[in-house]
């Protein structure tokens, strides 16, 4: 069963002459697991996509359903909960919160739900992604790499139903950024986490188990 | 939804992104401070007054104790006094009251009081002790002793006359000598003097009495202390009940009398509060809250603002609106932790200072600062109140903060694409047209952080409008007759007066006075009021009374009164009598004055006083020339019951008051009627008069010597006098120290102290007003500064952004300039326009003051606007020093954060 399908999800800016149609009636199934790439051109409507899949957004209309849960059925409040406990976002920008220490940044989402860490779980992701001596530091003293790795730690520590990545590796140089997606990778095929990940380098999408090609707001089905 | 405990982490993440922003915290916890500054210092200052006015209220009641039950004996008290219901007490056995002279004009009461009750009637000794058991000493204060012309030293001999049983068939008048065993300061608040013996010694004396029922020689009094001041007469009646006594059936066996200090009743202390005062005081606790939300909410909103990417990131990664607000709410405690109490500190030195300002003009004899904690509870409540409402509304922003936000922040890679982005090129490149742009982008931020500078312009404004408006002529006009006007200290006190024959001023005075010199002219005003009476048309009292009465209430009011004919009542007087000098200062308004000096013609004049805008209404007064006035002189009143006229006995009065009935009125017994005819009308100079009505009763003079034979009495209310330039500020000394030390029962005015006290009005004004507008000021300086500083901050990329493609140094400093001058300037605007608008409208309100006269003012405004200017340089140059002290280049590459 798919962890995440969408069913003519559909968002439309503005009306009349100024209408946009960023996203077109998008029907997709992630299954559990799966490292699927989402590439399209700027403007193509994959950051759109992103956020309706992450409920940060609502859509004009259609349905996007995690986990067995449909997202246009949660209040807001009821939506920021499920979205701490179901899904974790890696940025761009990484997005670390400036005044938490490392360690601090990656148990957030847990401990803002009222959770405690799971100390075992924790370990393996911060040793996996090679955190273990940057435990105390504070984001602006790391490089970008380690900083999208803290971001990928937090959003895995959570376990998640589903990880979404919006150009993680888009602040980096080519090197830091094959880190970056190995690193992806690994923690998806050790800890059997679904991640969709959006980009527009057809040569990081390649790295992914499945690439979804968006154009103008549809999905373009290519081999 | 799952309640969760997440409080920790919400408090860390609170605690370290607070950490962060250290300048808005310095801004936060001195806006905070200075609110609290202002709530403190407006409770400190209330609660002194009030407490003044209770401590001079304990002084004139004569003793501080919750209430007392009366003339009981000595097992009786040791009874009472055991009713788990008294926190404490102490009883007091009363001998006699001297009165032969030197004593005839002064009230000394000889008594034992027990040793822990002696400070409660304030006979504390400043030297020496109380007197000791088994020996002839005796305690007392100065005015005893100078009376007695002994000087206070401990151990001195002095024999005085004791007047035992008075008030019974027998009195009898004994003479005993004691020795000092202490004395305390003369008190002239207090209207008692004590002299304190010891028991055996007040016991013996007591033993000497008649015994006769009325007698008060060897009764005792219970003075009690309850927990709390709350409910005194019921716990009164409560502690007789429980030993089967009863203060409501008068004649009874079991019947004791209470009373209940009026010091501490409520109704006595709201009467102090009156309304104009209470909503003074709401106003400015309204106009603290707006001030302090003014700031207080500008910094959190603009600090919510600067941070709202960091909301929308927590957002994104699963904080609830809810715990973001709880977040900031935390932010704004911790705040206010800091703030509040260094704003309480400095808000109660503050107050001390003011407060006694306020109380010298309120004429209370003592000033005493209240310590009360409910002060502090109350500004730290206010304060914390003013900071939740401030944070409410930037809590809810950061809380509604959509998640996309955040990502859409990052999309762009680049500080938040304003909208004003495109105005500003719209509108060219000059340097003022950008800096315009720059303030309408956040237009929320301007406007209140002007409305925060104005609202200081205009209150200065308003205040010097009000104490501008203060005219000392129509002042001085109205209550200033003559160079100086002595009486009896209680005749100048508002809440005396005069009204009986103690309160008149003793002819040796007088004589003193006149001894000095330089007098051109000067005359007495006699006076006699509550033992007159003077037939009235009913229509003239119900007229008078019925401001005070509703239509119901006062058919019955004039039907208790004693009617001599259907139409006719005996109604109250305040009778003149005028000696030469006076008659020569009143205003005639009709007929002829020149009878009244003649004793043989049987004429008075009536008396009509003008309204405080100076006019005279012809109904002022029921009397008319050529018409004939009869006046009762009474010799003994009782009382008689209000609905069917009959007699009631004093037991019987008092047991009634004790229930708190009042269906009793008194009415002449005795008494001797005299007519005469009405030869004028005048008016008195207000400086002259009772300075007092009494409503529905009628003003009457006589000229001196025909008052003093008809009347019987010579009862001095004032002597008014001219003195020569020359003698004049040698007598304003020697009054001075004549009425503080000489004759404290006696009090004056001069031309020389009443404009002292005008000025000292005026300046009581001044500073409160210019106080809590200089705080005002403050607060909206602050606020500027930190809107200026926020400005800058946020904008550090951008500015370095500006330098970068060519903007220089100078043109970025005038840019930054330009918008603090639109700032202060636009500020200063709004201040003009405000006061010229409002100015009219507080004249209005003020006039209500006769010696105010409006002018309009915008003087403050105007001698602001270069201060404005120079904030507006001055603060934009300092901030952006402040923060631009690396290069271009760093600056740029500064990661947001």
């Amino acid at each position: 069963m798919a962890i995440l399908e969408t069913r003519g999800l559909r968002k439309i800016y503005g009306s009349g002459d100024t209408e946009v149609r960023a996203l077109d009636g998008v029907d997709l199934a992630v299954e559990k697991g799966e490292f699927a790439a989402v590439v399209g051109t700027s403007g193509s409507g994959k950051s759109t996509l992103l956020h309706m899949l992450g409920g940060l957004d609502r859509p004009t209309s259609g349905s996007v359903t995690v986990d067995g849960r449909e997202l246009s059925t949660l209040k807001d409040e009821e939506l920021t909960i499920f979205r701490r406990r179901k899904i974790g976002f890696v940025f761009q920008n990484y997005n670390l919160v400036p005044v938490l220490n490392v360690y601090e940044n990656i148990v957030l989402p847990i401990q803002l739900d009222g959770g405690q860490p799971d100390k075992g779980y924790t370990d393996q992701i911060i040793e996996t992604l090679g955190l273990q001596s940057k435990l105390k530091n504070l984001p602006n003293n790391l490089s970008g790499g380690q900083q999208q790795r803290v971001a990928i730690a937090r959003a895995l520590a959570a376990k998640p139903a589903i990880i979404l990545a919006d150009e993680p590796t888009g602040n980096l140089d080519s090197r830091t950024s094959q880190d970056v997606m190995s690193l992806l990778k690994v923690t998806s095929q050790r800890f059997a986490q679904t991640i969709v990940m959006i980009t527009h380098n057809e040569e990081i999408a390649q790295m992914a188990d499945r690439i979804i090609r968006i154009e103008d707001g549809r999905i373009v089905v290519r081999g | 939804m799952i309640k969760v405990s997440n409080g920790s982490c919400i408090r860390r993440l609170g605690f370290r992104s607070m950490k962060a922003a250290r300048a808005r915290n310095a801004v936060a916890v001195l806006a905070i401070a200075l609110t609290t500054v202002l709530f403190t210092s407006l409770f400190t200052i209330a609660a002194s007054i009030n407490y003044s006015l209770q401590q001079e209220n304990f002084r004139r009641a004569g003793g501080d104790a919750h209430g007392s039950i009366k003339y009981i004996s000595w097992e009786q008290s040791e009874q009472l006094r055991r009713d788990p219901l008294i926190q404490d007490s102490w009883c007091r056995l009363f001998v006699g009251m001297p009165h032969d002279p030197p004593f005839h004009i002064s009230h000394v009461e000889v008594s034992y009081i027990e040793p822990n009750g002696a400070s409660h009637y304030f006979c504390t000794p400043v030297e020496g002790a109380l007197p000791r058991e088994g020996t002839d000493e005796a305690a007392t204060d100065t005015r005893v002793l100078s009376l007695l012309g002994v000087e206070p030293k401990v151990g001195a001999q002095f024999t005085m006359p004791i007047t035992l049983d008075e008030g019974t068939s027998h009195p009898r008048t004994i003479e005993r000598t004691f020795t000092l065993s202490g004395w305390w300061e003369y008190d002239s608040a207090i209207p008692g003097n004590n002299v304190l013996l010891p028991r055996s010694a007040a016991e013996e004396l007591c033993a000497l009495s008649n015994g006769e029922q009325d007698s008060l020689t060897g009764v005792w009094n219970l003075d009690i202390m309850f927990k709390s001041a709350i409910g005194i007469r019921e716990n009164l009646s409560a502690v007789l009940e429980n030993y089967g006594y009863q203060s409501t059936e008068a004649g009874a066996e079991n019947y004791l009398i209470i009373g209940v200090n009026w010091g501490y009743t409520g109704d006595r202390i709201s009467n102090g509060l009156d309304p104009m005062i209470f909503t003074a005081i709401v106003v400015i606790l309204l106009l603290i809250i707006f001030t302090g939300y003014l700031i207080i909410y500008n910094v959190f909103q603009i600090s919510v603002t600067n941070d709202i990417r960091f909301y929308g990131l927590l957002k994104t990664i699963g904080a609830t609106g809810r715990q973001i607000k709880r977040m900031i709410r935390q932010q704004a405690l911790l705040l206010s932790l800091v703030g509040i109490p260094i704003g309480l500190l400095l808000g109660f030195v503050t107050g001390n200072i003011l407060a006694p300002v306020i109380i010298a003009y309120l004429n209370y004899k003592y000033t005493f600062v209240s310590f009360n904690p409910w002060i502090f509870i109350g500004a730290a409540a206010f304060s914390l109140l003013t900071v939740f409402l401030s944070c409410a509304r930037p809590g809810r922003i950061a809380a509604r903060v959509s998640p996309v936000e955040a990502v859409r922040y990052t999309e762009g890679g680049q500080q938040s694409g304003k909208k004003g982005g495109k105005r500003k090129a719209a509108a060219g490149a000059s340097l003022p047209k950008m800096a315009w742009a720059n303030l309408g982008r956040s237009r929320s931020k301007t406007v209140v952080t002007m409305i925060s500078l104005t609202l200081a312009v205009v209150l200065m404004n308003l205040v010097y409008t009000f104490t501008n408006g203060f005219d000392m002529e129509k002042y001085l006009s109205d209550l200033v007759a003559t160079d100086f006007v002595l009486g009896h200290a209680d005749y100048f006190r508002l809440s005396e007066n005069f009204r009986s024959a103690d309160q008149a001023l003793p002819e040796e005075a007088i004589a003193q006075v006149i001894s000095q010199g330089g007098i051109t002219e000067g005359g007495r005003v006699y006076g006699q009021e509550g033992t007159i009476q003077a037939l009235l048309p009913e229509e003239y009292l119900r007229q008078g009374i019925s401001i005070v009465y509703s239509e119901e209430e006062l058919d019955s009011v004039v039907a208790s009164r004693e009617h001599v004919s259907e139409d006719t009542v005996a109604g109250s007087a305040q009778l003149y009598g005028l000696e030469d000098f006076i008659l020569g200062e009143i205003n005639v308004l009709e007929g002829d004055i020149t009878p009244l000096s003649d004793p043989g013609r049987n004429v008075i004049a009536a008396v009509y006083a003008a309204d405080d805008y100076g006019v005279i209404h012809e109904d002022d007064n029921c009397f008319k020339v050529g018409d004939t006035v009869t006046l009762r002189y009474v010799k003994e009143w009782v009382n008689v019951d209000a609905d069917t006229g009959e007699e009631i006995t004093a037991e019987e009065s008092v047991a009634r008051w004790n229930r708190g009935e009042t269906n009793f009125v008194p009415r002449a017994k005795v008494y001797e009627e005299k007519e005469y005819t009405v030869c004028a009308m005048i008016e008195i100079p207000r400086a002259l008069t009772y300075r007092y009505t009494i409503l529905g009763g009628s003003k009457l003079a006589m000229g001196a010597e025909l008052f003093r034979r008809d009347t019987g009495t010579s009862s001095v209310m004032i002597y008014a006098f001219n003195t020569d330039e020359a003698a004049s500020t040698a007598m304003d000394d020697f009054l001075k120290d004549y009425t503080e030390s000489v004759q404290p029962t006696c009090g004056y005015e001069s031309k020389q102290s009443m404009t002292a006290e005008f000025e000292g009005f005026r300046s009581m004004f001044l500073t409160m007003g210019g106080t809590l507008a200089g705080i005002i000021g403050l607060v909206g300086v602050l606020n500027f500064i930190n809107a200026v500083l926020t400005g800058i901050l946020v904008r550090k990329r951008e500015l370095a952004m500006l330098q970068s493609v060519g903007m220089t140094g100078k043109q970025l400093n005038t840019m930054l300039v330009y918008e603090g001058l639109y700032y202060t300037m636009l500020s200063a605007a709004l201040s003009l326009v405000l006061s010229a608008a409002l100015g009219p409208l507080v004249g209005a309100l003020c006039s209500a003051f006769w010696f105010f006269t409006y002018q309009f003012t915008v003087l403050p405004v105007l001698m602001v606007i270069p201060l404005f200017l120079i904030l507006g340089i001055l603060v934009p140059l300092l901030m952006y020093r402040s923060v631009n002290r690396r290069t271009i280049v760093e600056r740029l590459r500064e990661i947001e954060s």
